[in-house]
């Protein structure tokens, strides 16, 4: 184990997923301090665009956490999540920035302890990857 | 319903990029480019992309306007141009012929650059014209002149792809000069070596082989001990320096004294570095050097361009493909307002104005007595309308309000004229003071020629009608050619203008309308039959043989003291140009760089606690401005940056009319000025 | 370019690769009535569909006159796809098999891939004219345009530049190289495109172009589209 401390962003849905990581704090889990929650109204309101301008800017790992399919506020939002998301991660690959950077997950409301393991599980994934070699390149 | 393309050269710089322009009921709606062009092969930058934006904006000036009770109030043409004649008659029989100025344009076509110097010549009788050249390249058509025998860029653009080696200082030329930059890349790309020379690091220099970073204004020294490097490594031309040059020994002797060492001393640039940046462009079997206002806006911008040709002729770079020395015009007809004549020294085709045979020719020509005293330039008739030697100006689409170091000289020189008239598209600066103000069509209102940076002559087309009553230049010195009783201003078309200046001027002796629209010709071409040039100077020097100038190093203008700690230079931004009249009013090029900005190094920023986009407060000896903070790692501590386009806080209030005694460009590029936050 | 009258076309060239489809696209908001007649290559047909099928040009005031594009100029866009659905100016000629240029690129490992697109990146300055020159970029408000991803400081724009543009094609690009030959530095974008739309094919089994079929990024997991507006990037 290194001792690389990735810095995380983890964009959470304000129906599920964010409901989910308040769970887990109020269950007093243990997680790694590294991440940086954003809330979003739906996990649909992440565009690909702010996840590529998160690793641009030399964030080293991107969690996009929404409802379970079918249980979206707004039906079919996430939907489009499940498509684009790893469409991102893919386009990423390509020019050379690894496609497990971003991954994406679903977490209830109720699921507090998926929140704590999805969280836990990615920033060990971040700190063995070691630094996004963004954060050296200055254009 | 009517859509129709017309094919034109871009306005902005002197590239010469072709595009089309998409007219659609009358009205210019967009730029296609052109897939045929030798130039810019389909592609364009974004300026050029962005230039019918301005074409049909509401502050373009409709009507002529004449100052009644110092109010600029609306006027029919007849009255405009009878005023613009008599008050020039007035002064002219009060104060002589002499108290009169011209200042010509190099947004012009060549056809009226060249109307408006017989405007001068043969319908006023003076000399006294001249253009902004005298503010970019004035350096480069005395210092080539001298050392080569002709004042233009000796290869060409596309030339630039094949070189083994490019040697760029003092332009930032992926910003100003896009599409020679993309140029430059692709050599790059085919594995030429790219030495950039800047104090500031310019988007070329991050993709360069090599980057040397100067202090501002220390020029002389690393070029003469880059020759110093080249000699003691014995990577010399030799063949070349006994068969085509003079002057060896003497510029061997000077630069003895620019050994590596000295050099780091005087410029900060590390000795290793100039060791290897001298054996790679004397190694390169096709070396190129593109230069720009970086080398030519210094006090000793003469000097300066001569030693870079110095350095070409001891390496033999120069007469071949890929090779020479190339000053990067930044105009879109800057070269082909010189080559007009719209020069106080020289008449159309750099023929001077002094000799006596080239006078009578011109007087044959076109009928009529003419000056043989040269001229005023630019910078020297602001000065000598503060002494009240000038009286009068006639200004064609220049802005010298914003252009001109030292504006609050220029403002002050402006107020003791008795009368001035100026002649543009947009109300400048210039403008709202001005007694008469005439209306004129933009580029994409007429017909004509523009000469592009590497001589190349490139044909502009009308594509829709001048808005209001506004007229095309070339029909306005036209007008007043004749209302102030000259002969020979009965044209109807730009064509007769271009058939009478190649009649005139030997190097365009093979110019005309109808050979231009098949194919792209550079001068010199002195008949219908020659093919035009590529390469200047390949079997010999126009002056025979080349001259080698031994130069030494000396302090700019203005050093650095206590109260004013930092070296500001100034220059373009890609999405801007010049005083910012046309692009200003692109929405989206003023979306990409709003407002005026200062380009601070990090540590100079930390030091004085300057948090990025903050405002500050830059003064000079001569002014201060107050602009937003830009900080940055791409330029030297100790330096500061401001692009010049921004009429809130135009640079020019701070920098330095600090004249070249040989060409009378200001030092524009160095001047000791000092942050604070404001 | 634009013809009015048939009975005099005047000189017409068929070798200059210009992209219809964006002429189409730019003048159409002028035309309001009648039918328009288009020159149009496999490419300009594609993206004509991408278009209609977005409401963005009205098919049926269309009518296209087919053009086989010679083996030159499929060897010079690499074009696999280069017959159109009817050909009435030129020969059909073979496609190129399968286009492996960035077959390279692929097999660098990620620091080197990186590298090489940085370098390629840091090339760029900013002159749109791969949006601009784009048959299928049609957005009234460009993303390109706005501080939070294209920051006015100047050139190069960055990574998230380049890469908001890849995203947004995935799912419209019709491969007609159009993007890399108007780009004056030369950045293989064309290459890009290529292995994006090869992910799309392999994701979704999508392929743009397809008059039928709706891009996937716009309907739901089972394929019914999606209620909002399908005309945002």
């Amino acid at each position: 184990m290194n001792d690389f401390n990735p810095n995380i962003l983890a964009f959470c849905c304000n129906w599920c997923s964010y409901a989910g990581a308040d769970l887990a704090g109020v269950n007093r889990l243990q997680m790694p301090p590294n991440v940086n929650v954003v809330r979003v109204m739906c996990s649909a309101s992440v565009k690909p665009e702010y996840v590529f301008k998160a690793i641009s800017q030399g964030i080293d790992g991107v969690l996009v956490l929404g409802c379970h399919i079918g249980d979206c506020h707004y039906l079919t939002g996430n939907h489009r999540t499940a498509k684009r998301i790893p469409l991102a991660a893919k386009i990423l690959d390509k020019v050379g920035i690894d496609s497990r950077r971003v991954r994406l997950d679903w977490v209830s409301a109720a699921e507090g302890e998926k929140f704590q393991k999805v969280v836990t599980e990615f920033v060990e994934e971040m700190r063995s990857l070691g630094p996004n070699p963004m954060k050296e390149v200055r254009f | 319903m009517s859509v129709k393309h017309t094919l034109t050269t871009c306005p902005y710089c002197g590239t010469g990029c072709n595009f089309f322009l998409q007219v659609v009921d009358g009205r210019v709606v967009d730029v296609v480019p052109c897939k045929t062009d030798e130039t810019s092969r389909g592609g364009l930058c974004i300026k050029g992309y962005n230039a019918h934006a301005f074409v049909n904006h509401p502050d373009r000036l409709l009507h002529p306007m004449v100052r009644e009770a110092n109010q600029l109030t609306k006027a029919t043409w007849d009255d405009a141009l009878r005023r613009i004649s008599s008050e020039l008659n007035r002064i002219a029989s009060e104060h002589g012929k002499d108290s009169i100025m011209i200042l010509a344009s190099a947004k012009c076509t060549n056809e009226e650059n060249y109307l408006f110097q017989k405007l001068a010549r043969a319908a006023i009788g003076t000399n006294n014209v001249d253009h902004c050249a005298r503010l970019c390249h004035a350096s480069t058509v005395a210092g080539l002149l001298q050392s080569f025998g002709s004042g233009a860029m000796t290869n060409t653009i596309p030339e630039f792809e094949d070189a083994d080696c490019v040697l760029v200082t003092g332009s930032n030329t992926l910003e100003a000069h896009p599409l020679i930059g993309a140029r430059i890349l692709q050599a790059g790309d085919k594995g030429a070596k790219i030495l950039v020379v800047d104090p500031r690091d310019t988007p070329l220099s991050r993709v360069a082989t090599l980057t040397l970073r100067q202090e501002s204004g220390t020029d002389v020294a690393w070029i003469n001990g880059m020759i110093n490097v080249i000699i003691s490594e014995g990577m010399l031309d030799k063949e070349f320096i006994d068969t085509r040059t003079t002057g060896f020994e003497e510029l061997k002797e000077i630069v003895k004294k620019y050994t590596p060492e000295k050099v780091e001393e005087i410029t900060g640039i590390p000795k290793e570095d100039l060791v290897a940046a001298a054996k790679i462009y004397a190694s390169g079997e096709r070396a190129m050097i593109a230069y720009a206002m970086g080398i030519t806006q210094h006090s000793n911008g003469t000097d300066l361009v001569r030693t870079l040709a110095n350095l070409a002729m001891v390496t033999g770079n120069v007469g071949k493909e890929s090779t020479g020395v190339n000053p990067l015009r930044g105009q879109c007809n800057v070269q082909g307002a010189c080559d007009a004549g719209a020069l106080p020294n020289l008449y159309p085709g750099y023929q001077s104005v002094e000799d006596a045979e080239t006078k009578t020719m011109f007087e044959k020509a076109w009928g009529t007595k003419l000056s043989d005293k040269k001229g005023m330039t630019l910078t020297a008739a602001f000065n000598k309308a503060l002494t009240g030697d000038v009286k009068a100006m006639l200004i064609f689409g220049e802005n010298p309000m914003m252009s001109d170091p030292d504006i609050g000289h220029v403002e002050e020189a402006i107020s003791k004229l008795e009368f001035m008239a100026v002649v543009d598209i947009f109300p400048t600066e210039t403008a709202k003071l001005a007694d008469v103000v005439l209306p004129a069509a933009c580029y994409a209102e007429k017909d004509g020629t523009f000469t592009a940076t590497d001589r190349a002559i490139r044909a502009v087309r009308k594509a829709v009608d001048p808005p209001g009553d506004a007229r095309a230049d070339w029909k306005i010195a036209c007008d007043l050619g004749k209302m102030l009783g000259g002969a020979g201003f009965e044209f109807d078309t730009p064509g007769q203008v271009m058939a009478e200046m190649s009649a005139v001027a030997p190097i365009y002796g093979g110019i005309d309308y109808e050979r231009i629209e098949k194919e792209m010709v550079r001068w010199p071409c002195p008949s219908k039959d020659h093919p035009g040039t590529k390469v200047l100077h390949a079997d010999s020097f126009k002056i025979g043989r080349g001259v080698f100038a031994p130069i030494r190093h000396t302090p700019p203008a203005e050093e650095t003291s206590e109260e004013f700690p930092f070296i500001l230079t100034t220059g373009r931004n890609l999405f801007h140009f010049h005083t910012g009249t046309m692009t200003r009013r692109s929405a989206k090029l003023q979306r990409e760089a709003a407002g005026p900005y200062v380009e601070i190094n990090e540590k100079d920023a930390r030091d004085l606690g300057i948090a990025d986009d903050s405002s500050v407060k830059v003064s000079s000896r001569r002014g201060s401005i107050t602009l937003s903070a830009r900080v940055t790692p791409w330029i030297r501590p100790g330096t500061i940056f401001i692009p010049f386009h921004y009429a809130e806080a135009a640079a020019n209030r701070l920098t330095n009319n600090a004249l070249d005694p040989v060409a009378q460009i200001p030092e524009f590029k160095v001047c000791a000025a000092n942050v604070q936050k404001g | 370019m634009l013809l009015e009258r048939v009975d005099n076309p005047g000189k017409l060239r068929f070798d200059v690769p210009y992209q219809m489809a964006m002429i189409l696209t730019k003048i159409n908001r002028f035309v309001k009535e009648g039918k328009i007649a288009i020159v149009a290559r496999r490419c300009d047909e594609k993206a004509i569909a991408e278009l209609v099928k977005r409401d963005l040009l009205d098919g049926s005031r269309l009518e296209l006159i087919g053009l086989a594009c010679s083996a030159e100029q499929v060897e010079a866009c690499r074009c696999t796809d280069p017959c159109p659905s009817r050909v009435d100016i030129g020969q059909p000629s073979e496609p190129v098999k399968d286009d492996q240029n960035f077959a390279g690129m692929l097999d660098m490992s990620l620091e080197d891939r990186l590298d090489f697109w940085i370098n390629q990146f840091r090339k760029c300055n900013k002159c749109f004219g791969c949006t601009l020159n784009c048959p299928v970029c049609f957005c009234d408000e460009c993303l390109l345009e706005e501080k939070t991803f294209a920051p006015d400081k100047g050139i190069p724009p960055g990574l998230t530049f380049h890469l908001i543009r890849t995203v947004h094609l995935a799912d419209k690009c019709v491969e007609c190289g159009e993007c890399e030959r108007s780009c004056p530095v030369d950045i293989p974008l064309l290459s890009l495109r290529k292995m994006v739309n090869r992910d799309m094919k392999k994701m979704f089994n999508y392929v743009s172009g397809d008059p039928e079929r709706m891009s996937p990024l716009l309907t739901t997991l089972e394929g019914d589209p999606m209620e909002d507006d399908p005309n945002v990037c």
